[in-house]
């Protein structure tokens, strides 16, 4: 069973008296363990796309499944247990709390989850320790560089143990040289962690990292590849 | 899982310095207000019972005009008729004291060319029970050197003022004519003269009888009084003490019957009908209060709603954030109800301690500029259930106030949320 499948799903914005088909009748399966990058000229429904894969938003019409589970059937807060245990976010804006310190912003996955505040705190420093911030975690996300900031980000996206990690243009905020370490961590934490991850992008060295490629353009998957590493 | 939700909104709150201090002044206004209106209240109540209390003991009542109570349209008392030995004939009736007044000519000395110091005032005539055993009526009276009080076994005796004094022309010891009733007339020697207070306005003063009582009046004995004018209708106030055992309000209604089937107009009045109408008057103090309260608190309200609109706009991305990491409806509506909550608390807080701040203060002030009869002040109280049931107060306005921003925050969809720039 595939670990994401989306069959037939489209997405229509109602914008003023037209309407935005930003997913336009898009099939996609992704298995576990698979890194996929998707690629795509601005406004081709990338995010779109990952929000349904995150069950963050649902489709106008198809059909989202999360390990078989049709998306449609679940209420809307058994959708926000299932992302907060399951799915770990990481976007391009880094979107940290600006009044919590880097251990914080990391706890508060698991704060909403009701973990215990000593475990949360243990879980939380081991992952920023694993990120490489093990000096910075009483720092506030303005106290910290971009590259240190989406570490915290990949922290804190990984604080519920999720089966899956979704990107949505991680690097698109830094310099090439921050970015290109920023995915050789995140290729190391899915080897380590044998996590799935979607990782949306324009790069093509970021593609590089991934087992497939999906092309997508005015919401429809054009081309898929498969890599070889 | 609440510590952190106060981390996030705490640290919401001061972020936003600026506007929190906005916010949390109109509450603090609000709530200064209502702090210092209600406890000048309990002051005033707490002055006026204290005075009560004085005067009458548990075991005393009072026979006064029966309109007392409703005289709005003058501030005299008015005499009335009285068979004193009826009063005293009441089962469980004690000790009674009276206080008489007339007005009478009156002939003092002379002046340099000889001529004679005359006119009309008021005299007062007090039982002697009212000096030995009522002590709390007359206050504290002090006399010029020489001077003393009227005494028990004293007739044809008689107390003046030191204006009254001058006016009449005669000291200690002098003699002076008093015509009462018909061919009635005594001559009665001045024992005491009552020192000038400071204030002209705030004289000493006879306790109750003070709004009758003037500094023209003089005082003499009871006994003296009756031999001028024998007929009993000008009584000002009398006074009861209850024999021990007895309920002060049953011999009161008593009495009050007894007196009223001889034609008497009179109320008996104990304590604890004073109290339940400074009871009364503090009803509609505090409907008054409560009025201002909701006008000022309604203001604070609104400052905190708009205070949290805006907080809840700035930090739509990081609404869209929490929901995505897992944060329900009801977390994210019990952050901003818990900092609206905490911008009313701090309000509370700090205008609680300006309010009653405020409160002693103007207790303070009125005591050093006017000065009471029998030296009463006002008493500052700083009510523990006040300050206990305005704290709890303000986190609640705070709350309802950021109910609605926090609700519309809470209902935010998460992906229109996350895309907010
Ligand atoms: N909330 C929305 N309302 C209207 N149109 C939207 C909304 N969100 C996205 N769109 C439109 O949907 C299309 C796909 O957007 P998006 O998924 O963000 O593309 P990408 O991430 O590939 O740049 C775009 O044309 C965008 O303008
Ligand atoms: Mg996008």
């Amino acid at each position: 069973m595939a670990l994401l499948d989306l069959q037939g799903v489209t997405k229509d914005y109602p914008l003023g008296s037209t309407t935005v088909n930003a997913l336009r009748g898009l099939d996609l399966s992704i298995e576990r363990g698979e890194i996929v990058a998707i690629m795509g000229p601005s406004g081709s429904g990338k995010s779109t796309l990952m929000h349904i894969l995150g069950a963050l938003d649902a489709p106008t019409d198809g059909e989202a499944r999360f390990q078989g589970q049709d998306l449609r059937d679940l209420s809307e807060d058994a959708l926000v247990t299932l992302r907060g245990r399951k799915v770990g976010f990481v976007f391009q804006t880094f979107n940290l709390i600006q009044t919590l310190t880097a251990q914080q912003n990391v706890e508060l996955p698991m704060t909403f989850l009701g973990v215990r505040r000593g475990e949360r705190a243990e879980r939380a420093r081991a992952l920023l320790a694993k990120v490489g911030l093990a000096e910075r975690v009483g720092h506030r996300p303005n106290e910290l560089s971009g590259g240190e900031r989406q570490r915290v980000a990949i922290a804190r996206a990984l604080a519920n143990d999720p089966e899956i990690l979704l990107a949505d243009e991680p690097t698109g905020n830094l310099d090439s040289e921050t970015g290109a370490t920023i995915l050789r961590l995140l290729k190391q934490l899915c080897e380590d962690e044998e996590k799935t991850m979607i990782l949306i992008t324009h790069d093509p060295d970021a593609a590089a990292i991934a087992d497939r490629i999906v092309r997508l353009r005015d919401g429809r998957v054009v081309e898929e590849v498969r890599h070889v590493h | 899982m609440f510590i952190e939700f106060l981390r996030l909104a705490g640290q919401s709150v001061l972020h936003r310095k600026l506007r929190s201090i906005l916010a949390v002044l109109g509450v603090l206004i609000g709530i200064m207000a209502v702090v210092m209106l209600i406890s000048f209240g309990l002051s005033l109540k707490g002055l006026m019972t204290g005075e009560v209390s004085k005067v009458f003991g548990v075991d005393t009542f009072m026979i006064m005009d029966e309109n007392v109570f409703s005289r709005s349209h003058s501030n005299t008392v008015k005499e009335y008729a009285l068979d004193l030995e009826t009063l005293r004939g009441v089962e469980g009736v004690k000790t009674v004291a009276a206080v008489r007044q007339r007005t009478a000519f009156i002939q003092g000395g002379t002046d340099d060319s000889g001529k004679a110091q005359q006119g009309f005032f008021p005299v007062m005539g007090l039982s002697p029970e009212l000096l030995t055993d009522f002590t709390a009526f007359t206050g504290d009276l002090v006399f010029e050197e020489g001077g003393r009080q009227i005494a028990e076994t004293d007739v044809d005796v008689a107390v003046v003022r030191r204006q009254l004094a001058d006016r009449l022309g005669v000291g200690v010891g002098d003699a002076i004519l008093i015509a009462g009733e018909k061919s009635n007339e005594i001559t009665a020697t001045v024992i005491g003269i009552l020192a000038a207070s400071e204030e002209k306005e705030q004289d000493q003063e006879f306790g109750m009888s003070m709004s009758a009582s003037s500094a023209d009046t003089i005082y003499i004995p009871y006994a003296t009084m009756d031999r001028l004018w024998p007929e009993g209708n000008d009584f000002l106030v009398t006074v009861a003490r209850t024999l021990p055992g007895y309920e002060v309000d049953e011999v009161a209604d008593r009495a009050e019957a007894a007196l009223k089937a001889e034609g008497s107009r009179v109320a008996a009045i104990t304590s604890g009908d004073i109290t339940s109408l400074i009871d009364q008057w503090m009803t509609y103090i505090n409907i008054f209060l409560a009025g201002l309260a909701g006008i000022s608190l309604l203001v604070g309200g609104v400052g905190v709603m708009n205070t949290m609109f805006t907080s809840v706009l700035e930090r739509t991305k990081d609404i869209g954030v929490m929901k995505a990491v897992g944060a329900k409806n009801r977390h994210i509506l019990a952050v901003f109800l818990i900092e609206s909550g905490l911008i009313g608390l701090f309000g509370g807080v700090i205008g609680t301690m300006f309010g009653l701040g405020a409160a002693a203060l103007i207790c303070l002030m009125i005591n050093a500029l006017t000065s009471m009869p029998g030296g009463a002040a006002f008493p500052f109280i700083a009510s523990p259930t006040l300050i206990a049931a305005t704290l709890v107060g303000a986190f609640a306005l705070g709350a309802v106030s950021g109910l609605w921003p926090a609700w519309r925050a809470a209902r935010m969809p998460v992906v229109d949320a996350l895309r907010y720039e």
